[in-house]
């Protein structure tokens, strides 16, 4: 179930915000509704967190990160670095990189399984990336674009893509992902995806100037109509209790 | 139909402005200008009538930033641009809509609402933008709105709470600032002009020019007497930024040695505007950008202003004076 919002009047939501299957972080700063947009939807699901990476808003686009783990710049401070440490759930590695590209958000589009990153990352990032995240990754680009975190949005359960992804594209990005892929846009025509929206295995959030064609699109590759979060967070929560067992 | 003659290119020394907190701002946004080849020149699409010009308005401009770097060896430092007036589409939405983000300093609104409010008046309003450009980047925009017909609105009801709210601080303009929003709202126009920051100054007189025309136009082509009469405006309502000194005794200070003035308006035309006003204000802005050097001792404000519709004439004379003595400045300025 998708949901539209905005950050002080700019639909740009992904920016200010991360959403995974395990937290959501959430900038400093905007409104109080913005904040409780999250809360609302996600509150006693999975932790929502506000914090800033490296004294900015921008909190989407510099880290990436999954169920399993947390990436964060080499800018993040100490102090940010232990309250993420503190406020996510303990089964979250939270990890900061050095890496030069430091907008691990524009740089690396991942879920629980798999991660596509810009073809110039580090060989030692790239073995993080495997190591903290979990994932399989897998250097390429979208539309002929390297910034992959920027022009794709992913889940789980689907993924949407620049507009001008060839079909040969999407279905090679397909295989390697291993999830449905679509060619879309968000927020009235807008070609950064991951700038305009958010999205977990249950839910969605949008930039408000999405149109309800796109939102549409967005709730059918990501499975969004039916999905309940007490459904995927109970199966999480038998594999971790199978653990202590 | 008669095409308006392309200006002629002047190299001349850049960038030409007012004051040397226009030039600094000019100097910053010129790094990062992308190199634009000029193409050959179409008609623009925007209709008019045969008997004025303006079929398309070509400004061909030759700048000289300086000491600007370059970022592909060709870059010599010269940028030229043409630029052309088009009626709102709705594919400007995004860049209108960059144009308006600070609008209202960082109240919360219909904002999207009112950039397709104004992308839908295609009689009144133009856009400025690039011939060609494949990116469609909106560099200016200028319209007017009128208040009584919009008024159901979102974004005008939000707007017209800010511009109350703002005036409630201050004595005596309150109540007529609420006339002219309620009872007198059927003649008032909201004047809306925002654009880069770094747009040349010369073709200011040419958009204001065709903003007041397309308006007395509008008077006599709109299709019904509703319309018709909802662009004889009688006032309009400009909402603005300026920069304040911070230091009150402004006022003290002589001319001869007034190195620094009381206030620098962002818009050169806001001078004029201000001087022909009937009332203004001004009001804090809680967005505090970082100042270039040159401004460190001033203070963003946003000013709120009314000047009458019979006013404009003067106001067209004075902007196209007050340009063209930019014009003349010598090589070495």
């Amino acid at each position: 179930m998708a949901t539209r919002l905005q950050f002080e009047n700019n639909c740009d939501i992904g920016v200010f915000s991360k959403l995974t299957n395990g937290y959501c972080m959430v900038a400093i700063g905007g409104s109080e509704s913005f904040y409780s947009v999250f809360e609302s939807e996600l509150g006693g699901v999975i932790p929502v967190v506000k914090t800033s990476i490296a004294g900015t808003r921008i909190v989407g686009r510099l880290c990436a990160g999954n169920k399993n783990g947390l990436l964060l710049p080499h800018t993040t401070t100490d102090q940010e670095l232990q309250h993420l440490r503190n406020s996510l759930p303990d089964q979250v590695v939270v990890q900061r990189i050095e890496e030069k590209l430091s907008a691990l958000g524009n740089c690396i589009a991942c879920n629980d399984h798999v991660a596509l990153t810009h073809t110039d990352l580090d060989r030692e990032t790239e073995e993080i990336i495997a190591d903290v995240l979990g994932v399989e990754v897998f250097r390429q680009t979208i539309a002929g674009n390297i910034l992959v975190g920027s022009f794709c949005a992913l889940s789980n359960r689907g993924g949407l893509v620049h507009p001008h992804t060839s079909i040969e594209d999407l279905d090679e990005l397909s295989t390697l992902l291993q999830v449905p892929l679509v060619a879309g846009t968000v927020n009235r025509g807008s070609e950064v995806i991951a700038a305009g929206m958010i999205v977990n295995d249950w839910t969605s959030f949008c930039g408000s100037d999405t149109t309800a064609t796109e939102l549409s699109v967005i709730e059918s590759v990501f499975k969004l109509r039916d999905s309940q979060p007490s459904v995927i967070v109970d199966e999480m929560r038998k594999s971790l209790i199978d653990s202590y067992v | 139909m008669p095409r308006k003659p392309r200006r002629k290119q002047r190299p001349k020394s850049w960038p030409v402005t007012f004051s040397p907190f226009a030039r600094a701002l000019a100097r910053m946004a010129s790094v990062s200008k992308p190199n634009r080849r000029s193409k050959s020149i179409e008609s623009s699409e925007k209709p008019t009538r045969s008997s004025t010009s303006n079929g398309s308005s070509k400004h061909t401009l030759e700048e000289r930033p300086e000491g600007s770097e370059s970022s592909d060896g060709e870059f010599d430092g010269v940028v030229q641009a043409d630029f052309a007036f088009f009626d709102p589409k709705p594919n400007d939405f995004h860049g209108v809509k960059t144009l308006l983000q600070t609008y209202l300093d960082v109240e919360e609104w219909d904002l999207s609402g009112f950039a397709d409010l104004i992308l839908e008046q295609t009689t009144v309003g133009t856009v400025v933008k690039v011939e060609d450009d494949e990116d469609e980047g909106v560099f200016a925009l200028a319209t007017a709105l009128n208040l009584w017909r919009y008024r159901e609105q979102r974004c005008i009801m939000k707007l017209k709470e800010f511009l109350l709210l703002k005036a409630s601080q201050e004595k005596g303009v309150g109540d007529q600032l609420r006339l002219l929003l309620g009872e007198r709202a059927h003649n008032v126009g909201l004047l809306v002009s925002q654009r880069v920051v770094n747009l040349p100054p010369q073709l200011l007189p040419h958009l204001y020019d065709s903003l007041f025309n397309e308006v007395s136009w509008a008077t006599e082509d709109e299709p019904t007497e509703d319309l018709r009469n909802s662009f004889q405006f009688k006032h309009y309502i400009i909402l603005s930024k300026i920069y304040k000194h911070k230091n009150a005794e402004q006022q003290k200070r002589k001319r001869s040695d007034d190195r620094e003035e009381e206030i620098v308006y962002v818009k050169p035309e806001d001078e004029i505007f201000h001087e022909l006003s009937s009332w203004s204000f001004c009001f804090p802005l809680r967005t505090q950008q970082p100042a270039p050097h040159e401004l460190k001792n001033y203070r963003s404000m946003g000013l709120i202003m009314t000047v009458e519709a019979d006013k404009i004439p003067t106001f067209r004379q004075q902007l196209a004076s007050l340009i063209n003595e930019g014009w003349r400045q010598p090589e070495g300025v």
